[in-house]
């Protein structure tokens, strides 16, 4: 392989970790917050391109406010998902309320099929389509709107948790929702700061991402699982690891594919983040279990 | 007491049931309709397993039909292009379906935390792609055909009808001896689990194994029903062991009560007819119905629709012999 | 009568993260008696027990039972050697009748498994009644055994607390740890309890009773250990503790701090 391939697999590989890093920090929020494993993460994703699509295309709003709607849209829908399907249930268990976002991550999937789009949607470039060149190989403007928005993002979202008073609430909520409920901190408002947070964070890597691939109202599975991936690696507890894990699992999947390996094809690209899935269980379950015993 | 009350009722409703399935594929009672029972049948099996397994490890497996899928293509796979005998067949496949799961349980139930769901996703899907793969390598572009018929001795299981009584044989042994395991020692631990896991493990349950081997059992069913599936319908393609299989599965447990058995027969039977209905009259929206019923019944029935149900018959059922008793 | 050690810890240590807990205690529990643990709030004591249990994973130090390293030994493998204990917020199976709840402490002495369960083989079958009538016995030695079929939450706190201790004592344990079996109670259940841990006792199991309440505690206790912040401060017979100006100065600091 040479330099400038190498460079090529490399950005592809951090490029779509990005998104894979978003839609994680969307999972470790609200888990964190909640202890609630989201399944509709990968639709607030999904959400974020297939609304803007639907809003430049049917309602004629030029680009870039269509992009903030959007973002704002998603977040509504997170905020409405936690106060119709998830604070309700007095009493539910975790496994309820997982089979609830399962449920949930259906209705808006099939919803947004019906209603918005069932074709491949694409959004167009923010700053052209001319790519550039870097140390020999070429990029696609978009993808550096996706890595810097992830950093952007992730900044925010490091300042937000450490510096506001709403923020420090949050972490204090995910560390001890008992201590922290006895100091004024009410665990529901937070809840729902969680899901509006990680629905607006996964919105907005719907929309960066959009413009570089093609997207589907079935692209949430994926998407999500990959989060999800991103998530685990960075153990669900910390904000910045699930972004290194995203990153990490982008770059794994670019550099499989690009080896050609067995049945890594292109085609089935998608199974290296379920195969990354299973041997970090497998890691984990040695480490994470007596930790997680004594937690 | 409560219990010795239920049990006489519960003695009559199975035997209702018994007469039921007896009578029901002849011509003048429901034998229209004997197809759909046999597929309800082998989908009550898998739905029973994933009961035990949901209700008993408080965990969600969202790809149960990776091992439905694993029973009907090892089965599948045997019986043409090798030749075994299918009960062989579908011997080997159980055992092979259960070892799988004994592998991928031990990691999993070691961890603290919800992650049985992705990784039955993730298996799920994985398992969905090799199905494709094996189609193309085992059989024409879409599907393996061919698979034989069972049969004991000369007697083969050539019509509904045949098919029917085998089918659900296996089913009411599968549901009478996941009973008998509920009621045992095994299932006390199990509950012991379900009710406290600290508890349960301070007079000495191995919490972490049991979960596995209730995965397993899970997993054993569902490859006994992926096999009767394939000799059912000789002819198996990946499609019925995708994604939205296994959520059409969870739906069914869900429905029937996590934790139940005998609900299992319910949930199965409704959601099936129910997916068949809802595919006709909405077309693509039935994907967004079960989500809208999944998170419904979370909501609001999260015991199951079954046992809900049975509630309610309880509650009028008292309340009827109140006013006999009043003068 | 020769004097026997059950437990023994050696520098019994554990930290939560900066948190220390339990700091380098030493302890020696003789067999055959009646030892209560007693400290302020936040002495260390729960966590003493699910360390002696193997929920907590030892940051540092030794734990023997019956002369034998119990450290690397996994919680549920505690109980079948012996060790059992009962918790301050009771956890009975609540989807569980009075009686099942006992016939599930049986699970370390009997040995039937899931194939003999499915098919109700004999084996399967006898074992049941065994289990049956020793969760009866059980039942029975700590006053419930009419109640035997009902919901096992349906039971007021006082005869929930019971059945836990029968629970326990059906895995047939040589040591058991109480923890706070006391909280909750009236005066009259107190006395009862009192009784029960004595036949406890009069059935050669060793006792670990980790209680608030002075009078219940000082009523029963041959040997008291006090701990306070982690460390052992104090052990005597409950005379000798009562006395001890460490002990008084331990326990005067909590209630400065409350008022």
């Amino acid at each position: 392989m040479s330099s400038a391939q190498f460079v090529q697999y490399l950005i592809t590989g951090i490029t779509s970790g990005s998104i894979y890093a978003l839609a994680g920090l969307g999972f470790t929020i609200i888990y964190a917050v909640t202890r609630i494993i989201n399944f509709a993460q990968g639709e607030f994703v999904m959400l974020g391109g297939l609304v803007a699509f639907t809003l430049i295309h049917r309602a004629g709003i030029p680009l870039v406010p269509a992009l903030f709607l959007s973002i704002l849209i998603a977040a509504a829908v997170g905020a409405a998902m936690y106060l119709l399907a998830i604070r309700p249930p007095k009493k539910a268990s975790v496994v309820s309320l997982i089979i609830i976002t399962i449920g949930v991550a259906m209705l808006v999937r099939g919803i947004a099929g019906q209603e918005l789009t069932k074709e491949f949607i694409r959004l167009p470039s923010f700053s052209g389509e001319q790519s550039m060149s870097f140390l020999g190989a070429h990029i696609d403007p978009q993808a550096l709107w996706i890595i810097g928005t992830t950093v952007v993002v992730t900044i925010i979202l490091h300042l937000f948790l450490t510096y506001t008073m709403v923020g420090k609430a949050l972490k204090a909520c995910a560390i001890n929702p008992v201590a922290s409920s006895l100091v004024g901190i009410n665990p529901k408002t937070m809840a729902l700061i969680a899901f509006v947070l990680a629905a607006a964070i996964g919105g907005i890597g719907g929309v960066v991402f959009a413009p570089l691939t093609l997207m589907s109202y079935q692209a949430g599975v994926m998407l999500g699982l990959k989060g999800f991936v991103a998530a685990a690696i960075g153990g669900f507890k910390s904000p910045v690891a699930a972004v290194i894990g995203g990153l990490l699992l982008g770059i794994i999947e670019s550099f499989v594919v690009a080896a050609n390996w067995g049945p890594f094809t292109s085609d089935y690209k998608d199974a290296i983040a379920l195969v990354v899935l299973l041997f970090i269980l497998l890691i984990r379950s040695g480490k994470l279990a007596e930790e997680e015993r004594a937690g | 007491m409560i219990a010795r009350l239920k049990s006489n009722w519960s003695y009559l409703a199975i035997a209702t049931l018994f007469v039921f399935l007896i009578l029901a594929p002849f011509d003048w009672f429901l034998g229209q309709y004997t197809t759909l029972m046999i597929v309800i049948g082998i989908y009550t099996i898998v739905t029973v397993g994933l009961c035990l397994l949901m209700g008993y490890t408080g965990q969600v497996s969202l790809g149960q039909a990776a091992f439905f899928g694993m029973g009907a293509y090892i089965s599948a796979i045997l019986s043409t292009t090798y030749g075994f005998n299918p009960w062989l067949a579908m011997l080997i496949a159980a055992v092979m379906t259960g070892a799988f799961a004994y592998i991928i349980g031990s990691p999993i139930f070691r961890l603290k935390g919800n992650y049985l769901a992705m990784a039955t996703l993730g298996l799920g899907l994985i398992m969905w792609i090799v199905f494709k793969q094996l189609n193309q390598s085992f059989g024409e572009p879409d599907g393996i055909s061919g698979i034989p018929y069972l049969s004991i001795g000369g007697f083969v299981f050539d019509s509904s009808f045949r098919r029917y009584f085998l089918v659900w044989a296996f089913c009411l042994v599968i549901l009478f001896t996941s009973q008998n395991i509920i009621r045992s020692r095994t299932g006390r631990a199990l509950r012991a689990i379900h009710g406290s896991e600290s508890a349960a493990e301070s007079i000495g349950i191995n919490v972490g194994r049991f979960k596995v081997k209730i995965l397993v059992l899970s997993a054993v069913y569902a490859s006994l029903a992926g096999s009767l599936f394939a000799h059912h319908l000789r002819y198996i393609g990946a499609q019925p062991f995708d994604f939205l299989a296994s959520v059409k599965l969870v739906v069914m447990a869900v429905i029937g009560g996590l934790a139940s058995i005998w609900g299992a027969i319910f949930g199965a039977g409704t959601t099936h007819i129910l997916s068949d209905e809802l595919l006709l009259r909405f077309g693509d929206w039935d994907v967004v119905i079960y989500g809208l019923i999944l998170v419904l019944v979370m909501i609001f029935m999260p015991e199951g629709l079954f046992v809900k149900l049975k509630e309610v018959f309880e509650r009028l059922r008292l309340r009827y012999r109140k006013k006999g008793v009043e003068p | 009568m020769s004097r026997s050690v059950i437990l023994e810890t050696k520098g019994l240590s554990k930290a939560f993260g900066g948190l220390v807990a339990l700091d380098k205690v030493d302890l020696s529990i003789e067999s055959g008696k009646i030892t209560a643990v007693i400290g302020p709030n936040g002495a260390g004591k729960t966590t003493l027990f699910n360390l002696i249990t193997g929920v907590y994973p030892m940051s540092g130090g030794d734990i023997y039972f019956q002369g034998a390293l119990l450290n690397k030994v996994p919680p549920h493998k505690r109980a079948s050697l012996g060790i059992v204990r009962t918790f301050q917020h009771v956890y009975l199976f609540g989807n569980m009748n009075v009686l099942e709840n006992v016939m599930s402490g049986r699970h370390p002495r009997s040995s039937y498994g899931f194939l003999e369960a499915a098919l109700r083989l004999p084996k399967a079958r006898r074992e049941e009644e065994a289990i049956s009538l020793n969760a009866i016995k059980y039942l029975n030695l700590v006053g419930l055994g009419t109640y035997a079929e009902h919901d096992a939450l349906s039971l007021p706190l006082g005869q929930q607390k019971l059945l836990a201790i029968a629970r326990a004592l059906a895995t047939e344990p040589r040591l058991i740890l109480l923890d706070e079996p006391g909280a909750g109670l009236n005066t009259l259940e107190k006395r009862q309890l009192s009784d029960l841990i004595r036949n406890i006792r009069e059935m050669g199991v060793s006792v670990i009773l980790v209680e608030h309440d002075m009078p219940l505690v000082m009523g029963i206790a041959e040997w008291v250990i006090v701990l306070d912040s982690g460390q052992k401060i104090a052990e005597g017979t409950a005379a000798q503790v009562q006395k001890d100006p460490k002990v008084i100065a331990a326990y005067l600091g909590e209630e400065v701090e409350e008022c």
